[in-house]
């Protein structure tokens, strides 16, 4: 009865000093520290260890405080980790957040609003490059993201299958590359490679004609879905596999990383939509030295040339931002932290270890001089940002969804424009739900 | 009577309170709430609507999604069961190898679910393993009506260990004695399988077949990993569609609902099915 007794006063203290313990408060001994959560790369990850050690080095060296990192594995890792901090109002102190991401978390209202003095911190908003502050905030006076690295899109294609085609250069219209993907759909080869089963990629193809067509998908607060730029961009997206049979009938199956596997096997013209991070994968396959990254087609399907409202979209801007926690009690030291990862010495350092590409303009423009980078830097320059609503996270999962429904229609080779009408009305109604409760 | 000791529950009550009811009462009062993005941060000041988030559910999918769960999981927990009862059976007796037997009937179970739904997203893909098998090339596993049967087939195929275990533990219990006695009957194996074994399962099983279903319809891994997220409407399944509103949508109020909903639909036949075959082990040793 006494051990027993011994026991439960044991466990309940044990109990409460957990509690304590993870109720407790930062910087609990030693200098100060911040914590910055980042992605885990899982292509190159002990390349970003040594970065990290490296970038912690040099900010202990610059301000005597320690770096703790975080990495998320996967987007809803890290959207758990925003909610439970936000919510909480403790956690990191820094975020890398991608950049469709950047509304959502702008949305909760958790991370600092940038003024003059924090811009003033981080070396002024001069020294990025000005299409990647595209995405910061929803208008200059309310950004929350700073730029820290670019993944721009680009296609990649094969330049033995195109030079044999008899085509000289990469198409700069959706419809020529229709055209030229005809021309190298021989025998067992394919003119095009496209994952119609990525969670993420069809949206971005649907996004970028419709814009390139003059409509940015959302206005303000209305969706515009039921729109015939998106129909068009849907029918020139499906008719590659269905009518125009450029494409593998496998693809029905494919995500992205398949899909550039199967570009890789150098039978494929085109891959329609990827970024410089393939490099490794594209080296490492039948294809090494024999392809091209080109930019993405910036001329509307069925149109020769770009209307006068139309954007020149060459990529959907695209990834990380920088953000830094409302609830932080290290601010100061959180933007000495992102100064010195956004100055020029660094930035060039992450290209080297892990091929992510620089968001200062300085870093970006040393790296022009290389020549198979020139057009993912020119990529950048020429991204435009997706909408900025709290919605759009929303939007995005509706055009992605009307794909994920149309994969069977798609397979059987015919999909109607009926049957393409009654997903969009599906797809409009969501997204302008999602629009309507935006604050 | 003597006073029973019942403070003695204290702690274990303490633990259910804290691990069970708080967590359900928080749930049951965020479905009431309007809470996603824009509140989470004063989420404790977001807007009361009620039974909003509730009718919402129930215009948005939801009873397609337990549908398509509860059919799923029934299914699946059918089919596993004769493959269960079968290879406890056959593993029920000892011959050379058979505990390399058993070994490798578990290998489905121990396998995490992750890497079960991997090697088969991989298997069912168009110009994929199975489709060659088949001689079927091109057809459509991941995607469209037949996805529904490709996530039968994998949970079949990940579950049915579960049943065997159960079905294998209570054949252990047989006593020798009912085996001696059915032998000295003149019993042939037909109906001492149906008439002497088999009743002895029957609560063990029913237990298992309980348990089962609750799995499946719980299992979130293997849709998520097959399919991906937005998911074929036809495997739309529960945890799918809480997920997709919950994480995507960060519609946490309205995922609560959900939840709330989903609960209360698949616990009324669960009682019912409680009610009608008495696991209560005491009462049935009673009337053995």
């Amino acid at each position: 009865m006494r051990s027993s007794k011994t026991l439960a006063g044991t466990a309940i203290l044990t109990l409460t000093l957990a509690m304590a313990a993870c109720g407790g408060g930062d910087d609990s001994g030693g200098g100060k520290s911040i914590n910055v959560l980042i992605a885990a790369n899982t292509q190159y990850p002990q390349e970003q260890q040594a970065w990290q050690k490296s970038i912690a080095e040099q900010f202990r060296t610059q301000t005597g405080a320690d770096v703790k990192w975080e990495t998320f594995a996967s987007a809803n890792d890290e959207l758990t980790k925003i909610q439970t901090s936000v919510v909480s109002g403790s956690g990191p102190d820094v975020y890398a957040v991608g950049t469709t991401f950047t509304p959502t978390a702008y949305s909760t209202k958790a991370f600092v609003t940038l003024g003059d003095e924090q811009w003033k911190q981080v070396g002024g908003k001069e020294k990025f490059i000005p299409s990647a502050l595209g995405i910061s905030g929803p208008d200059e006076q309310n950004q929350i993201g700073i730029p820290w690295v670019g993944r721009p899109f680009v296609m990649v294609y094969n330049t033995e299958l195109l030079k044999a085609a008899g085509i000289d250069k990469p198409a700069t219209t959706w419809d020529e590359l229709t055209e030229q993907a005809k021309k190298l759909t021989t025998g067992d080869q394919h003119g095009l490679a496209v994952a119609y089963k990525d969670n993420f990629d069809p949206w971005k193809f649907i996004w970028g004609m419709s814009a390139q067509a003059g409509n940015p998908i959302v206005d303000g607060k209305t969706a515009r879905i039921q729109d015939p730029a998106v129909q068009k961009a849907y029918q020139t997206y499906f008719g590659w596999l269905a009518t125009d049979k450029v494409v593998d009938p496998a693809a029905v199956g494919w995500t992205n990383s398949q899909a550039i596997a199967a570009f890789a096997e150098g039978k494929t013209g085109y891959m329609a939509l990827t970024s410089a991070l393939a490099t490794k994968a594209l080296d490492a396959g039948a294809v090494k030295g024999k392809w091209q990254f080109a930019l993405l087609p910036t001329v509307p399907p069925g149109a020769t040339s770009r209307p006068a409202n139309g954007v020149e979209a060459a990529s959907i801007l695209s990834g990380d931002n920088l953000l830094v926690a409302d609830y932080s009690k290290n601010k100061d030291l959180a933007f000495q932290f992102v100064r010195l990862i956004t100055d020029e010495p660094a930035q060039l350092e992450i290209y080297k270890q892990l091929g992510q590409l620089p968001s200062n303009a300085a870093a970006a423009q040393s790296l022009q001089s290389d020549p198979k980078l020139k057009v993912v830097v020119e990529a950048q320059q020429k991204s435009v940002a997706t909408p900025f609503s709290g919605a759009w996270a929303d939007v995005q999962l509706a055009l992605t969804n009307a794909v994920v429904q149309s994969i069977p229609d798609l397979s059987k080779g015919s999909i109607s424009t009926a049957t393409i009408d009654g997903r969009l009305a599906d797809a409009q109604k969501k997204a302008q739900s999602a629009l309507d409760r935006a604050k | 009577m003597r006073q029973r000791p019942l403070w003695l529950l204290a702690p274990g009550g303490a633990l259910m309170i804290l691990v069970i009811l708080l967590p359900l009462g928080l749930a049951g009062w965020i479905s009431t709430i309007d809470l996603d993005q824009y509140t989470l941060r004063r989420w404790v000041q977001a807007p009361f609507i009620g039974l909003g988030n509730y009718t919402e559910s129930l215009g948005s999918g939801l009873l397609h999604s337990i549908w398509i769960s509860v059919s799923f999981a029934v299914l699946s927990t059918l089919a596993t069961i004769p493959i269960g009862i079968a290879a406890a059976l056959v593993t029920q007796n000892a011959y050379r190898g058979r505990a390399l037997v058993r070994a490798v009937f578990l290998i489905p179970y121990v396998l995490p679910s992750f890497v079960v739904a991997t090697v088969w997203r991989t298997m069912l893909q168009p110009d994929g393993v199975v489709n060659n098998w088949l001689g079927a090339d091109g057809s459509l596993w991941l995607s469209g009506p037949r996805s529904y049967w490709a996530l039968i087939l994998v949970e079949i195929w990940a579950a049915w260990p579960f049943i065997y275990l159960m079905a294998l533990a209570a054949l252990q219990s047989v006593d020798h004695e009912v085996h001696e006695a059915s032998a000295v009957d003149g019993a042939t194996w037909w109906p001492k399988l149906t008439r002497v074994v088999l009743p002895y399962l029957r609560g063990p099983v029913l237990l298992a077949c309980l348990l089962a279903t609750l799995n499946h319809i719980n299992n979130f891994t293997l849709p998520f990993v097959l399919f991906g997220a937005p998911a074929p409407d036809d495997v739309n399944v529960m945890p799918m569609l809480v997920y997709v509103t919950s994480f995507q949508s960060l519609r946490f109020g309205l995922s609560a609902a959900m939840a709330v909903v989903s609960l209360i639909i698949i616990a009324i036949p669960l009682f019912a099915y409680l009610r009608a075959v008495r696991l209560d082990v005491h009462e049935e040793g009673g009337r053995r």
